[in-house]
C-alpha cells in the first residue's frame, strides 16, 4: 500500500531537497507509524498526525493512501 | 571557596556612586539558587511600594545561577528583574549569550543596582574587581559601536558587554538590554529601567572558572547531552534554529496572523526557518551556514543563534546583529501580514542595534497596523506612513521611528496598551495584551492551557512561562518525572490542564532562576528532562537537592513575582485576556473558527488560582502559601500587603 507523507520544520532534512520535505512510500499492508519512521529512518521524538486528525501512537496501523503529517515539538522560540 | 557559584553579589548605588560587596550565606543560594528567584530577593527587599518604574528607586537586579560557567550545554543565561515601565507590574526577561559566564568569571554572581547616576556611567566588573567609569561618549551609540568602542578602550577584545542603546536611552518602554550586539534579555522593558539609571552598560571580563563538586558526574552528564541530541532531535533545532517551529505552528492554526485575527499565513513559506537557513544565512552562497550562519552561548552545543548577513541595498544589514528568531518572523512578519524575509531580518537588526524587544515591537507595529485597517488611525497620526498589513517599507520605518522616539513611533514607544490610552477612538479593541504586555507568537486559542498562564503570569503574556498544551501527550516519560500521569485531549481547558499548567510553570520558574535555557532544561522537548537538571545541580555543588526542591524554587519565585504585584495593589482584575480572544472567531487553516469560552475560561482560571493556592477573589498568594514557602518575611515587611494578604 501506499502512505503519502509530508516532514515538517527540521525533519525535512531526512529527505532529499528536491523532496521539499513531501514523499510517497510504499509499504507492506498493515504497517504501523512505527514501520513507516523505520523506512525514513527517523529515530527522534516526533508527532504524527493521520489524514488531519489527531496525532496518533506508533502503533497506529495505516491505509492504503493515508497521509501522514510528520513533525517535532518545540515550545517557545 | 563554594562550588558552582562566587558566593559575591555587588550592590552599586549610582546616586552615591557606591560599589559594596555582600557574601550571602550558602541557604541563601540554596533557597533561591540565582536568576529570577535571587533578583527577586533584592526587589521585593529593597523597592519601595508603588515606586515609579523610570524612578532611581527602581531596584534592578542581573543574577546568573548557580551552575552558570560551568562547561555545559544551556548554563549561560542571565535573569534581569526591577519593576517594569511597560507593565506597571514586576518585570522579568532572560537572556544568554557569553556574557552570563563571563560575569561569573568575573568574581560576581549577581549585582544588584539601584540610584541614577547624575551622568552617563558603565559598571566595568573584572577579576574580582568593579568600578564606576564615564559613558559620556558612550551615550548615543548603537549596541554594535559601544561595544567596539569599549573593547578598544580596555584594549580586551574578550570582555562582555550588557548595554542599552539608544532606545533604553530614549526610554522606550519595551526597550531591552543587548549582549554580544545580539543577545538580548527582550522583555518588558528592562532596557528603559537601565536608561533611567543613566547606566550605559555593565563590562565583565575574568578568569575566576566556577569549581565542580563531582568532575567525574560532571563529565558523564556533559556526554549525555552528546548522546541525546538525535533522539532529542535538538541537533535539528540547532541547524534550524527556533525558526524551524514556524511552518510546523502555520499548519497546526497557531501561528499568529494579522494581529491574532487568524492562525495560518499564507506566505508562511517566505518566512520559515528551512527558507532562512538555505537563503539568508551568512554562508548559504558557498553552503557553509553551520560554519558562518550559525551561533551559539558559552559552552553550548547546540548552536541555534542565527547570523544573517545583507550586503546592499534598504535592508544592508551587518552579520554583528544576528538573526530572527520565531518570535521576530512571527511579530514583524505574520502579525503583520509581512513575507519579505530582508524587511523582518533588517528590522531585527535595527532591535538589537538600538536595544528593543522584537516581540513588543513588531506586536505594537501589528496593533498600529490593525488599528489603520479599521480607520482608526490615520495619516493624520502617522505622519503619512500608511500602516496597512504587509508594508513591509512602513514597518520598518515605524521600527526606527520607535527607537528614537520620533513622530508616530513616540506613542508607539510606549507600547501597544499605553499608546490606545493616548490615541482612544476604540482602538483598544485590537490590543493583543496581557497586563499591558503583548502577547508572543503562541496562540492561546489552540494551546488554551497557554490562555491562562498569558492572563495570570505576573509580568504579563509569556510563553517560556509554561510547557505548551501538546507536550502533555507528547512527552509522557518526562511527564511522569514532574507528577503528571493524565493527559487530555486537545483543546481541553479544564482542572488537569491547569495541573498541568501550573506545575509545569513551575519547572520553567525553577529554570529561570537556576537561569539555564529553556531548550536544554525542561519538562519535555528539551536536550535534558527535570531529572537530568538536578543531577547537573548536584554535580556542580555538592548538594543533594531533589525535583520536589526544584519545583518548590519555581513555586517560590513565582509567588515572589505574584506578591510583588500584590502589593502594587495588582490582583486577579489584572488577570485578563485580550478582548478579541473572546470576542473574534481566527479565520482560515486550521484553528479555523476557534474562539475562546469566556464562562469556561473563568472556571479554569479559578481553577488554577485553587490550585496555586492563591484567593480566588482577589488573586493574591494565600499567606499559609506564601509562608510555606519561607515567604512570610514579604507580608511581615509591608504595611500595604498585611492589608490584603490573610
Amino acid at each position: 500500500m501506499q502512505i503519502d507523507i509530508e516532514l515538517l520544520g527540521p525533519l525535512v532534512d531526512y529527505l532529499p531537497v528536491s523532496a521539499k520535505g513531501e514523499i510517497t512510500i510504499a509499504t507492506k499492508d498493515n504497517a504501523t507509524i512505527a514501520d513507516v519512521l523505520k523506512i525514513l529512518k527517523i529515530k527522534q521524538k516526533v508527532i504524527v498526525a493521520v489524514n488531519g486528525d489527531e496525532e496518533k501512537g506508533l502503533d497506529h496501523v495505516l491505509f492504503d493512501g493515508d497521509k501522514l503529517l510528520v513533525f517535532t515539538l518545540v515550545s517557545g522560540g | 571557596m563554594p562550588f558552582g557559584y562566587t558566593g559575591k553579589v555587588l550592590h552599586v548605588n549610582l546616586t552615591k556612586s557606591e560599589i559594596t560587596v555582600e557574601e550571602p550565606e550558602e541557604q541563601f543560594y540554596r533557597t533561591y539558587m540565582g536568576g529570577s528567584a535571587m533578583g527577586m530577593h533584592y526587589v521585593l527587599k529593597e523597592t519601595p511600594a508603588g515606586v515609579d518604574p523610570l524612578s532611581p528607586d527602581n531596584v534592578l537586579a542581573l543574577c546568573t545561577g548557580v551552575v552558570t560557567g560551568t562547561p555545559i550545554s544551556g548554563q549561560s543565561r542571565i535573569t534581569s528583574v526591577a519593576k517594569s515601565p511597560l507593565t506597571g507590574c514586576i518585570g522579568d526577561a532572560q537572556g544568554g549569550g557569553f556574557f552570563p559566564a563571563e560575569m561569573k568569571f568575573s568574581g560576581f554572581d549577581a549585582v544588584i543596582i539601584k540610584g541614577k547616576s547624575p551622568k552617563p556611567v558603565y559598571l566595568w566588573m573584572h577579576h574580582g574587581e568593579a568600578e564606576l567609569r564615564d559613558a559620556g561618549h558612550l551615550w548615543g551609540m548603537t549596541t554594535g559601536d559601544t561595544e567596539d568602542k569599549l573593547k578598544e578602550e580596555l584594549q580586551d577584545k574578550r570582555i562582555e558587554v550588557l548595554q542599552i542603546g539608544p532606545a533604553g536611552e530614549n526610554l522606550v518602554r519595551f526597550a531591552a538590554l543587548i549582549s554580544m550586539s545580539n543577545r538580548a534579555n527582550g522583555r518588558t522593558g528592562m532596557g528603559a529601567v537601565m536608561g533611567s539609571k543613566n547606566l550605559k552598560a555593565v563590562v565583565v571580563r575574568g578568569k575566576q572558572k566556577p569549581t565542580i563538586a563531582d568532575p567525574a558526574k560532571f563529565k558523564e552528564l556533559q556526554k549525555l547531552g552528546k548522546t541525546n541530541l538525535e533522539p532529542t532531535g535538538m541537533d535539528g533545532f540547532g541547524k534550524y534554529g527556533t525558526p524551524g517551529v514556524t511552518t510546523p505552528q502555520n499548519k497546526a492554526g497557531g501561528l499568529p496572523t494579522f494581529n491574532f485575527n487568524s492562525g495560518a499565513f499564507d506566505k508562511h513559506e517566505d518566512i520559515d526557518g528551512i527558507k532562512l537557513f538555505n537563503e539568508h544565512l551568512r554562508g548559504h552562497e558557498k553552503d557553509d551556514q553551520n560554519r558562518f550562519g550559525r551561533d551559539t552561548c558559552f559552552s553550548c552545543s547546540i548552536k541555534c543563534k542565527r547570523v544573517t548577513e545583507i550586503a546592499e541595498g534598504p535592508y544592508k544589514t551587518d552579520a554583528k546583529y544576528g538573526g530572527p528568531e520565531y518570535e521576530t518572523l512571527a511579530t514583524f512578519g505574520s502579525y503583520c501580514g509581512i513575507g519579505d524575509m530582508d524587511a523582518i531580518i533588517y528590522a531585527n537588526a535595527l532591535c538589537n542595534m538600538y536595544g528593543m524587544d522584537t516581540i513588543s515591537c513588531g506586536a505594537t507595529i501589528a496593533w498600529a497596523m490593525e488599528c489603520w485597517e479599521n480607520g482608526k488611525i490615520t495619516a493624520e497620526d502617522t505622519g503619512g506612513i500608511e500602516m496597512t498589513y504587509g508594508n513591509a517599507e512602513a514597518m520598518v520605518k515605524m521600527t526606527e521611528l520607535i527607537a528614537k522616539r520620533e513622530g508616530f513611533g513616540k506613542i508607539l514607544a510606549e507600547g501597544s496598551k499605553k499608546a490606545a490610552e493616548i490615541i482612544g477612538r476604540g482602538t483598544e479593541d485590537y490590543l493583543i495584551t496581557s497586563k499591558g504586555q503583548e502577547a508572543p507568537a503562541h496562540m492561546p486559542q489552540v494551546k488554551r492551557s497557554l490562555s491562562v498562564i498569558y492572563a495570570t503570569n505576573p509580568f504579563g503574556a509569556d510563553h517560556e512561562s509554561s510547557e505548551h498544551d501538546p507536550s502533555y501527550k507528547a512527552f509522557p516519560e518526562r511527564m511522569k518525572q514532574i507528577g503528571l500521569t493524565n493527559p487530555q485531549e486537545k483543546l481541553a481547558l479544564n482542572e488537569e490542564m491547569m495541573r498541568f499548567a501550573m506545575v509545569t510553570q513551575h519547572l520553567s520558574s525553577a529554570v529561570d532562576s537556576i537561569s539555564v535555557c529553556a531548550f536544554i532544561f525542561g519538562a519535555s522537548f528539551q536536550l535534558y528532562g527535570a531529572d537530568k537538571l538536578v543531577e547537573v545541580i548536584n554535580a556542580v555543588t555538592g548538594w543533594d537537592t531533589d525535583i520536589a526542591e526544584i519545583l518548590e524554587v519555581g513555586e517560590r519565585r513565582l509567588n515572589m513575582l505574584r506578591v510583588f504585584n500584590s502589593r502594587e495593589g495588582i490582583g486577579r482584575e489584572l488577570d485578563t485576556l485580550p478582548k478579541k480572544m473572546f470576542k473574534r472567531p481566527l479565520e482560515g487553516g486550521k484553528s479555523d473558527g476557534y474562539v475562546l469560552d469566556e464562562k469556561e475560561w473563568e472556571t479554569a482560571l479559578e481553577d488554577y488560582y485553587r490550585l496555586c493556592d492563591w484567593n480566588v477573589e482577589t488573586g493574591h498568594p494565600s499567606l499559609n502559601k506564601l509562608e510555606s514557602l519561607g515567604l512570610g518575611w514579604v507580608v511581615a515587611e509591608s504595611e500595604a500587603l498585611s492589608r490584603v494578604i490573610s
